[in-house]
C-alpha cells in the first residue's frame, strides 16, 4: 500500500457523533484535495448499538470499508468498542481509545443475574489490546470535554488527540477551519477547545507512545 | 458535508454521503418534484431534500408510503417535469404495481428512481435483489459505485428518461449509498418553477389490452435502442487491458475488487457496469473474447454471472467464468474486501498477504467475555415503556403478538425476545386476522403511527368488516422515529417544515366505526397496567393508542427550544438492589455499580422518562439536582 495512506476505524455507540468525526475529515480532505471515501453505518445501529466507521484518505483507495489488519489506527470513543473491532488494526498500530465506557444493557443484566461476574474494564480493554499492540493511548474525552464547555464534545476531544500522529494525513488549519463549518455556529468555540485540549492530554500519553507531530 | 455543501454553487469540491450526492445531482438536473418515504439506506435523500428545500422552487412531499410517491413522481413527469422518488427495495415493491405500469406508458419529463438494497439485511426484513426490477419492467438500471458517480449519474438519468420517454432506475446498496467522498459540485442552473399545460391526447397514459400489447412492442423496442446506447456508454468502462484475467463488476463490488487487486498484487482487466439493464451485451462479449478467465464479482444473486455465462456461450465458450456458480462467492450477506481477496487468491492460487484466518482467530481470543452490544430502545423511548406494561398486563395470558416495523421491531431482539411474527409494513393486521382464525391464544397486533398510514389502513378496515377479534396496539409517537424522525400523516407539517394537516388516529378509527380505544401514556408505567389488561380482555376488534413522543424527537425539540434534558440519580443511601429499575426494562443508561452492586443510571445517557423511578419499588430514583 502506498506510504500515503491512512485508514482510521472509528468506532463507538449510537449516538456519540462519529459522522461529525467523519465529516469534520472529509470535508478538510475536499478542501485540500487530498481523497477521501468512508463506510458508515446509518440506521438501525444508531439505536444504543455498537456502530463504526471505515476513514480511509489516499488516491488509490476505492473500497469503503477497511480490510482486516488494514487500519493504521482505530479511535474508539467508547472503550470496548475499541476491542471489539481489533482484527482491523494493522499489527503494531495506534489505539486511541476514550476512557469511558458504556455497559451494554445486556452485560448489566447479566451482571444482574449472576453477582460474580464484573464488567469489563478499560484497563482490561487496554491489556488485552497490547498483545496485539504496544500503541494504545487512553483519553479522558468526558473529563476534557467538560472542562473545554460542553461534554457532548468528546467526539472532537478524541478527533484533537488523533490529529497529533505523524502518520495523520490533514493539515491542522484545514481541520479546524472545517469543525467551524461542520457545528453549529454557536458551538465553534467550545469544539475548537475541545479539539486543542484532545491534542494537549495527546502530547502527554499518545506522544510518548507513537511519533507525533511537532 | 452536509446541505451547504449540496446548495454551495460550484464549481467545487465537497466530500458528500452518497445519499447527499444523489440530491445534489437532481437539483443540477433541475429537478422539480420530489417524492418518497423514508427507508434505510435511502433516508438521507429524503433528509436532504428536505434540509434544503427553502433555498430551491421544487415541490415536495414526504409520501404517506412508497407507491403514493412513486405515483405522485409519475404524475409530475407525465405532466412534464422532472421528478425523482427515493425507496428502499421492499418499499419498491410497494410501489412496484404503478411502476410496472408507468414502464407501459412512459413518462414526459424525466422521472428517475433511487432504489436501494440492503445485502446484510443492516436494516431490513430480508436480502432482496431489487436488481430484477430492471429486467421484468423492462426499465433502465442504472448502478454507480461512489458519491462522485451517483452525483454524475442521476444528472444523466434524467436525460435518459427524458430522451426514451421512461423512468430510469438508480440502483444502489447499503455500502454505496452510505458511503462519502469527494464530489466535484457543478454550477447550479435552475429555471424557476412553472405550472406546464397538458399537452396529451386522452388516454396517452392509460393501459389495458389492446393499448397495453402495442405498450409492449414500443417498450421492446425502446430496450433495443437503449441496449445500443449502453454498450457505447462511458457508464461501461473496461479499466486495464492484456490481461488473461477479467473481472466483471457493478457498484460496490468493483469497490472491492479494485482493491483486492491491489492487495494481490495483481492487475486484471476490469469490466465495471454502470449500466445493469440492459446489459451491453456487445461490450461484455468484446470483454469476454480477450480473457481466459473471468471472476464476477456481484453481490446477492448471479445475476451480472447468469447473463456472462449466456453470452460466453457464443462470444467465448472456453473462457472459464468464476462466481457464485462455481463456490468462490456466496449470495448471502454483504462483501467487503477481505472476501473478495480471499475468492480471487482461491481462484487464481495466489497467496494472500496477510494470514486473516490467524488475525481472526487472535481477535476472537482477546474478545473473549466481550459483551455484545446490539441495537435496543433509546433511553427514555416510550417503546420502552409500553413493553414493559404489556409484558406485565400480558402475564399468565396466553397470547400471540404480530409485530410491525419500526423501531418497536426491536422487541424481539435481545434482551426482549418478545414478539411471534413481523413480515412487512402494516402485515401486523393481516397477519393477526389469520391467527385470530386459526390459534386458540389471544391476538395482539402492533403497528406504530407511521406503519398504520403506510399499509395498515386496509389491514384495519378488513378487520372491522370482518369483525375480526383481535387487539390492536397504535404506538404514538409522533413521527417516523426508526429513520430519524421524520414526519407523518399525524405530523402538523411536512416536507422542509411546510404546514400540513394533521390527521387524526382517533377520527379515522372512530370514522370507521370502532368506539373501545383505550388511550394511555406509557411514561405512567404501573398506572397503564390495568387499562391495557382490561382492553386485552374484551372482544376484538378494539384499539389501544400508546401515545407519547419519540425520545430523540422530543429531546431535539427541547435542545431547539433551550430546554434542558434533566436526568434522574439512584439514591444509593435507600436502593436496596431489587433491580426493579433493570428487570424486564433495560434502559441503557442504568448499569451496576461494581463496588457496591447498587444499581446507577449515567447523567450523560439518561432523558429523564421517569419510568425507572416509578417502578421502584423504595422511591430510590429521583431527579438529579445541583450538579
Ligand atoms: S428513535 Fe425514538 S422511537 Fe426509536 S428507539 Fe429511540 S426513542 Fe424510541
Ligand atoms: S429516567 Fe430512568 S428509565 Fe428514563 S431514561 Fe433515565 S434512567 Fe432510563
Amino acid at each position: 500500500m502506498a506510504s500515503d495512506e491512512f485508514s482510521v476505524y472509528m468506532s463507538g455507540v449510537g449516538g456519540q457523533g462519529l459522522v461529525l468525526l467523519s465529516n469534520v475529515m472529509g470535508s478538510a480532505c475536499a478542501s485540500v484535495g487530498i481523497q477521501a471515501i468512508t463506510g458508515e453505518q446509518h440506521g438501525l445501529s444508531q439505536r444504543s448499538g455498537s456502530i463504526n466507521i471505515h476513514m480511509r484518505i489516499g488516491e488509490q483507495i476505492r473500497s469503503p470499508l477497511i480490510p482486516i489488519a488494514g487500519a493504521d489506527a482505530i479511535l474508539a470513543l467508547e472503550a470496548l468498542e475499541a476491542l471489539r473491532y481489533v482484527e482491523y488494526l494493522k499489527p503494531g498500530g495506534v489505539v486511541v481509545m476514550n476512557k469511558r465506557i458504556q455497559h451494554p444493557i445486556i452485560e448489566t443484566i447479566g451482571h444482574m443475574k449472576d453477582k460474580a461476574t464484573r464488567y469489563m474494564s478499560v484497563e482490561e480493554v487496554k491489556a488485552r489490546l497490547s498483545e496485539v499492540t504496544d500503541k494504545v493511548a487512553v483519553v479522558d474525552a468526558l473529563e476534557i470535554a467538560k472542562k473545554a464547555g460542553n461534554p457532548l464534545t468528546e467526539n472532537i476531544v478524541m478527533l484533537g488527540a488523533l490529529s497529533t500522529l505523524e502518520a495523520f494525513p490533514i493539515p491542522e488549519e484545514a481541520l479546524k477551519k472545517s469543525i467551524a463549518e461542520n457545528v453549529p455556529k454557536k458551538a465553534v468555540d467550545v469544539n475548537l477547545r475541545a479539539f486543542d485540549l484532545g491534542k494537549q492530554a495527546a502530547f502527554e500519553t499518545l506522544c510518548n507512545i507513537v511519533k507525533c507531530k511537532k | 458535508m452536509g446541505s451547504a455543501d449540496v446548495v454551495r454553487d460550484g464549481p467545487a469540491k465537497a466530500f458528500m454521503l452518497c445519499n447527499e450526492a444523489i440530491v445534489r445531482g437532481a437539483i443540477e438536473a433541475d429537478v422539480k418534484v420530489v417524492s418518497a418515504y423514508p427507508g434505510s439506506p435511502t433516508t438521507e435523500i429524503l433528509d436532504t431534500f428536505s434540509g434544503v428545500k427553502s433555498n430551491f422552487d421544487y415541490r415536495m412531499e414526504i409520501s404517506s408510503n412508497e407507491k403514493v410517491a412513486l405515483e405522485t413522481c409519475a404524475g409530475a413527469a407525465m405532466v412534464g417535469h422532472r421528478s425523482i422518488s427515493s425507496m428502499k427495495s421492499v418499499g419498491m415493491n410497494v410501489a412496484s404495481d404503478s411502476f410496472f405500469s408507468l414502464s407501459y406508458t412512459g413518462v414526459k419529463g424525466g422521472m428517475v428512481i433511487v432504489m436501494a438494497d440492503d445485502p446484510q439485511a443492516h436494516s431490513s426484513q430480508t436480502e432482496q435483489d431489487g436488481r430484477a426490477f430492471g429486467p421484468s419492467a423492462y426499465v433502465p438500471m442504472l448502478e454507480p459505485s461512489n458519491p462522485a458517480e451517483a452525483k454524475r449519474m442521476v444528472k444523466l438519468a434524467f436525460d435518459l428518461s427524458e430522451k426514451h420517454g421512461v423512468p430510469v432506475l438508480m440502483r444502489t446498496t447499503t455500502r454505496v449509498n452510505h458511503q462519502s467522498g469527494i464530489v466535484e459540485l457543478d454550477k447550479i442552473v435552475r429555471k424557476p418553477f412553472e405550472k406546464l399545460d397538458w399537452s396529451h391526447a386522452p388516454a396517452r397514459f392509460t393501459t389495458v389490452a389492446d393499448t397495453a400489447r402495442k405498450f409492449k412492442l414500443q417498450l421492446l423496442e425502446r430496450t433495443k435502442r437503449l441496449e445500443e446506447e449502453f454498450n457505447s456508454s462511458d457508464l461501461n468502462r473496461v479499466e486495464g487491458t492484456g490481461s488473461e484475467v477479467g473481472i466483471v463488476t457493478s457498484g460496490a463490488g468493483y469497490n472491492y475488487a479494485v482493491e483486492a487487486a491491489r492487495i494481490l498484487g495483481i492487475k486484471p482487466s476490469i469490466l465495471k457496469l454502470g449500466t445493469t439493464y440492459p446489459l451491453p451485451k456487445r461490450l461484455i462479449a468484446d470483454f469476454l473474447k480477450k480473457v481466459k478467465t473471468v471472476i464476477v464479482v456481484e453481490e446477492l444473486s448471479p445475476y451480472l454471472e447468469l447473463h456472462v455465462t449466456a453470452i460466453a456461450k457464443d462470444a467465448n465458450p472456453s473462457v472459464k467464468i468464476i462466481g457464485k456458480w462455481t463456490g468462490h462467492f456466496s449470495e448471502a450477506f454483504e462483501y467487503n474486501t477481505n472476501i473478495v481477496v480471499d475468492a480471487f487468491a482461491k481462484a487464481l492460487g495466489l497467496r494472500t498477504p496477510v494470514d486473516y484466518d490467524a488475525v481472526m482467530a487472535k481477535a476472537e481470543e482477546l474478545k473473549k467475555g466481550l459483551s455484545d452490544r446490539p441495537p435496543t430502545f433509546c433511553p427514555g423511548c416510550p417503546h420502552r415503556a409500553t413493553l414493559w406494561a404489556l409484558l406485565q398486563a400480558t402475564k399468565g395470558m396466553k397470547h400471540i403478538l404480530s409485530t410491525d416495523i419500526g423501531c418497536y421491531s426491536m422487541s424481539f431482539l435481545e434482551p426482549l425476545n418478545y414478539g411471534d411474527s413481523m413480515l412487512s409494513m402494516g402485515a401486523c393486521m393481516g397477519v393477526a386476522a389469520g391467527m385470530q382464525y386459526a390459534a386458540k391464544e389471544k391476538v395482539i397486533a402492533m403497528v406504530g403511527d407511521s406503519t398504520f398510514y403506510h399499509a395498515a389502513l386496509p389491514g384495519l378496515v378488513n378487520a372491522i368488516h370482518h369483525n375480526d377479534d383481535f387487539t390492536l396496539i397504535i404506538l404514538d409517537n409522533e413521527v417516523t422515529a426508526m429513520t430519524g424522525q421524520q414526519p407523518n400523516p399525524g405530523s402538523d407539517y411536512n416536507a422542509g417544515g411546510q404546514p400540513a394537516k394533521r390527521i387524526v388516529l382517533e377520527d379515522v378509527i372512530r370514522g370507521m366505526g370502532i368506539t373501545d380505544i383505550t388511550v394511555i401514556d406509557p411514561y405512567q408505567a404501573k398506572a397503564v397496567v390495568q387499562p391495557i389488561k382490561e382492553a386485552l380482555a374484551r372482544k376484538g376488534p378494539n384499539i389501544i393508542i400508546s401515545r407519547r413522543a419519540c425520545a430523540l424527537y422530543a429531546d431535539r425539540n427541547k435542545r431547539k427550544r433551550g430546554e434542558a434534558i434533566l436526568s434522574n440519580k439512584v439514591d444509593k443511601d435507600v436502593c436496596k438492589k431489587p433491580y426493579a429499575c433493570i428487570r424486564s426494562f433495560n434502559c441503557p443508561a442504568i448499569s451496576i455499580d461494581d463496588d457496591d452492586r447498587k444499581a446507577t443510571i449515567s447523567k450523560e445517557l439518561c432523558d429523564r422518562c421517569d419510568v425507572c423511578a416509578k417502578l421502584c419499588p423504595f422511591g430510590s430514583i429521583k431527579l438529579r439536582e445541583g450538579e
